[in-house]
């Protein structure tokens, strides 16, 4: 029998082996990934024994920082800015986190690698283990503008502000919003109520509408559209293109119209049957126009032109994970037609209409979005800064220069679409170059519309781009476009300071 | 009392007081006693500064009843040591300060769990233990230490145990059945499917842990019978030696009805300890490896036929395949036994000072976990070598014992600590699916503390038989000299 139990000691052995290596693999190997799946009360709670990184604006304005709260022996996360920074900041509880919270909740939290000597020396010198300090591109003045115009004109809505030059998200803004200190809370009952309190709201004050919503974009796809035509067909913004009443779609009954069914009129086309140049059916936003040419140019070029301007990105982070906004490839024609004006299935963020207008105002290169500048840690030594790097060349700098053309032409002539509510005289002398777009909703249309609008300032030096929806706003022209000009007025005045 | 180790004839321990000096450099067996006391002082010791540690871990001073813990753990160890003097001078002197060792660790980490939340601790209450668990299980040590000594002394002999095979399979299979006959409210643990105790009167008892013993002396008894025909009778099969039906009966019908009861019991890591426990001493019996392969298949087989056919039986296997899709559900006690794992890390947080209060009922099935989270990768390597160790002796009192019988018992007893140790660390730990059993000596708990030492007290019983030297021989010519008529 001895030899049958040395064979027996062999499988106990061999039992012991598995043992040990899986425990090293589970408490060696495995401990971080543990550490960082979401819901870990121990990561939480050890957490809240250190001090979390403070997230500032680029301005230096803190908008999220960590205290000692003595009641609870433990750290609370305060958010001085409350509804205002919301979207941006987002918020850190043991279930969740959102925003920059969640994006760099590293940096934050202080388990980057890049911290890991900075770690060590504090765990040397006795000194508490603190985290890094988040600095955004955020500018203030204009992030204060963006959710105050959002607040005044009190519907669902979404705008964002971008730097064209470098795409430094300048405003982020989502109404209606919450206010993340409710869920800071340490008291775990408290904050139990509070997220049910807030999940339940029919408002959804937990969306950030600015980059996880997406709306019909309406008109303003107009901008694609043209720039497809202009790239493809080499024509230029006073190329006369046919401009009917009513455009016959195949094999659909109902023909595409304008805006309450007029004729697309300069002056010299009130029936309907003849032309007009490009840059004026741009400026009055005829749907005929752009549906025809949109038809002949068909699915595919539209699909890659939506493309190169940042549409049907799944990947998209800022670092905060972007919604992708979608132009599918269309082959029936009556729906490319459609799609050429923004109906069918197209959908965008207000980011996306911010990329739209920063990519015109950049000469046609589209940067790459993002919100944070750089991140410091406790000592100030700079731990990285986020280089702008290009997204994608849109459109070449011709193209891009008749299009800024035709935006520009949209509020400086008197029967553009934002004449009134984007002109010089709204601005106080500011030119524009801009985009409306009222996007018809819900079943056969019968819901409200909503206004969509994208541009940018100055139109002869570009700082800033603005991609603002309204849901149920109506004309775009109407609801949006006070917005972007609020936020244009207080950045270009902060910026001349 | 003078160590057998003193004694350079090595005529038994406390049988003959030889004296003058062996003739040749013959090797002399030692019974090492003071070894195993050297040991065990070390054992108090390491005991001692871990029940300080949860103290200064958890409010940063030494515990109150520090003194009287360390004072009665030491009588109890030191009692142990003095009775395994007197009756099993021979005995390894291993197994019963690493026993020890588990059992004070067992006591000074279910200390630490009564104590979260409690006092103003950190941490939260753990519901499931009340405040007088850690005194109620020095108690339970205490008996343990006793049922040790009983088993030492009762049984002084091993082979004497063959004589009651069939009885002793009788009451192993009548402690096994009865959970399953008793009514819900007394048998079924609270909060599971598991129908294992008996529980009358605020007293609980796991009889299967006793029927463990019980059915260990039994397929020791039988297949030693009948290994013969066993291994040799029979007709091959598909390449396999088949035994006839009629010598396997018994052992069928044994295997068999364990199996069924268990099922019904809900049991399903005890239905494979058992069914384990079985198959290795078939082999160890027959030297056939084909039984291994064949229990190694069927136990797969009746793995998968179970998660088919019993809910809680497929939950397991998606726990342990996705833990993460069930976090909030059925796998959030796996899930917080990972994250407590994981959040020890290599060195472990300190006694104290870990979190081990998010596992529910981390006190019983994951202990494991909570020595994992405060004591690290490291505490936990220490503590799976020392079970190591144990199965390590145990094998080798198997080997050196002459008689079949008390081999078999040895090697099963021994094996059976090892698949334990494996079903419940490894289910903690992902590395198999999860089914609830005790871990031997630390859990918190009675019956399995009791039967676990029970088991060391068979494992020393044998291996003071294997080391015990040979009666001296009767020819001694010197001896007869000194005869005189009176």
């Amino acid at each position: 029998m001895n030899h049958a139990l040395r064979r027996v000691s062999l499988i106990a052995l061999v039992m012991f082996v598995l043992l040990l290596v899986n425990v090293n693999y589970v408490q060696g190997f495995e401990a971080s990934s543990l550490a960082n799946e979401p819901g870990n009360g121990r990561t939480f709670t050890s957490s809240l024994q250190f001090q979390r990184g403070s997230i500032v604006t680029a301005d230096q304005k803190v908008v999220a920082f960590s205290k000692m709260n003595k009641a609870f022996g433990e750290y609370q996360r305060y958010y001085p800015q409350g509804k205002m920074y919301a979207p941006v900041t987002g918020y850190d509880t043991l279930f969740s986190q959102t925003g920059i919270e969640q994006a760099e909740n590293k940096e934050l939290s202080g388990s980057d690698p890049a911290l890991a000597v900075h770690n060590l020396i504090d765990l040397i010198t006795g000194k508490q283990k603190k985290g890094a300090t988040v600095q955004l591109t955020i500018n203030s003045v204009a992030q204060q503008a963006a959710y105050n115009a959002l607040k005044a004109q009190g519907k669902q809505a979404g705008v964002v502000a971008l730097n064209p030059q470098t795409g430094a998200v300048l405003a982020m803004a989502s109404y209606p919003s919450f206010d993340p200190n409710e869920l800071a809370t340490l008291d775990g009952n408290q904050l139990n109520k509070n997220d049910k309190r807030l999940l339940a709201n029919p408002n959804q004050p937990l969306l950030n509408r600015a980059v996880n919503v997406t709306f019909p974009p309406g008109s303003s796809f107009k901008v694609v559209t043209s720039s497809t035509a202009i790239t493809d067909s080499g024509i230029t913004p006073e190329t006369p293109v046919f401009a009917p009443t009513q455009l016959k779609l195949p094999g659909v009954s109902q023909p595409l119209v304008n805006f309450d069914g007029e004729a697309c009129n300069n002056g010299s086309n009130p029936t309907g049957t003849g032309k007009v140049p490009l840059i004026f059916a741009f400026t009055v936003s005829c749907n005929t126009v752009f549906g025809n040419i949109g038809m002949h140019l068909g699915g595919q070029k539209l699909h890659t032109q939506a493309n190169l301007f940042g549409f049907n990105n799944p990947n998209l982070t800022i670092p905060i994970p972007v919604t992708q906004s979608n132009f599918p490839l269309y082959t029936d024609p009556a729906q490319t037609a459609g799609a050429a004006i923004g109906q069918e299935s197209d959908t965008v963020t207000p980011l996306q209409e911010a990329m739209l207008a920063a990519a015109v105002a950049n000469n046609g290169t589209l940067m790459k979005p993002y919100m944070v500048d750089k991140v410091t840690a406790p000592d100030l030594t700079t731990l990285s800064t986020t280089n702008p790097t290009v997204l994608s060349h849109a459109v070449s700098s011709t193209v891009a220069n008749q299009v800024k053309q035709m935006m520009i032409s949209v509020t400086q002539s008197p029967e553009g679409t934002a004449h009134l509510s984007a002109g010089t005289q709204a601005t106080g002398g500011i030119v524009i170059a801009a985009k409306t777009g009222t996007a018809q909703n819900g079943i056969n249309n019968s819901g409200l519309d909503d206004a969509v609008f994208t541009c940018f300032a100055p139109a002869t030096n570009p700082q800033i781009a603005v991609g603002v929806i309204v849901k149920g706003g109506g004309q775009g022209a109407d609801a949006a476009a006070p917005i972007a000009v609020a936020i244009i007025k207080a950045y270009l005045a902060a910026l001349g300071k | 009392m003078a160590s057998p180790s003193d004694q350079p004839l090595g005529g038994g321990g406390r049988a003959t007081a030889g004296t003058g000096p062996m003739p040749g450099p013959v090797p002399v067996p030692q019974g090492r006693r003071r070894t195993e006391l050297l040991m065990l002082a070390f054992v108090v010791g390491v005991v001692m500064f871990a029940y300080a540690n949860v103290g200064l871990g958890l409010n940063g001073k030494v515990p109150a009843g520090m003194f009287e813990y360390g004072i009665s753990f030491a009588v109890l160890v030191g009692g142990a040591h003095l009775a395994v003097r007197w009756l099993a001078p021979w005995a390894d002197p291993l197994l019963l300060p690493l026993a020890a060792l588990l059992n004070g660790l067992g006591i000074v980490m279910i200390y630490r769990l009564q104590e979260s939340g409690r006092n103003g601790n950190p941490g939260f209450v753990i519901t499931t233990m009340g405040a007088r668990t850690t005194a109620l299980q020095v108690l339970y040590s205490a008996v343990g230490i006793a049922a040790f000594v009983a088993v030492l002394a009762f049984v002084r002999q091993p082979r004497t145990l063959q004589r009651y095979t069939y009885t002793l399979g009788a009451i192993g299979l009548v402690l096994l059945a009865l959970p399953a006959v008793l009514p819900n409210s007394i048998s079924e643990v609270p909060g599971t499917f598991a129908k294992i105790q008996i529980s009358l009167g605020g007293f609980t008892v796991q009889p299967e842990e006793f029927a463990k013993l019980a059915l260990a002396v039994f397929f020791a008894g039988y297949l030693v019978a009948k290994r013969d025909v066993l291994a040799l009778a029979g007709r091959r099969v598909l390449g396999i030696d088949l035994p006839r039906a009629r010598d396997l009966g018994p052992v069928l019908i044994a295997w068999g009805v364990s199996l069924i009861v268990l099922v019904f019991e809900g049991d399903i890591g005890t239905s494979a300890l058992f069914f384990g426990l079985f198959v290795v001493m078939m082999y160890i019996a027959t030297q056939r490896s084909s039984w291994l392969i064949i229990g190694f298949l069927l136990f797969v087989f009746g793995a998968f036929v179970a998660s088919e056919l019993f809910a809680h039986v497929k939950d397991r296997f998606l726990v342990w395949l996705h833990p993460f899709s069930y976090v909030h559900t059925i796998g959030f006690q796996t899930v917080q036994g990972l994250y407590g794992l994981g959040f020890g890390g290599v060195l472990g947080r300190g006694l104290g000072q870990g979190q081990p209060y998010n596992t529910p009922l981390v006190q019983s099935d994951f202990i494991i976990t909570a020595f994992g989270e405060e004591l690290g990768l490291t505490g936990l390597m220490a503590l799976l070598i020392i079970y190591g160790l144990i199965v390590q002796r145990g094998l080798r009192a198997a080997i050196a014992v002459r008689d079949p019988f008390s081999k078999l018992l040895a090697g099963g007893l021994a094996f059976v600590i090892a698949l334990q140790v494996f079903v419940i660390v490894g289910g903690v730990t992902r590395l198999i699916p999860l089914t609830g059993i005790t871990t031997p000596f630390l859990s918190q708990g009675g019956s399995s503390l009791i039967s676990s030492w029970m088991l060391i007290a068979l494992l020393m019983r044998i291996s003071d038989t294997a080391r015990r030297p040979a009666p001296q021989p009767i020819q001694d010519e010197g001896m007869t000299q000194v005869v005189r008529a009176g």
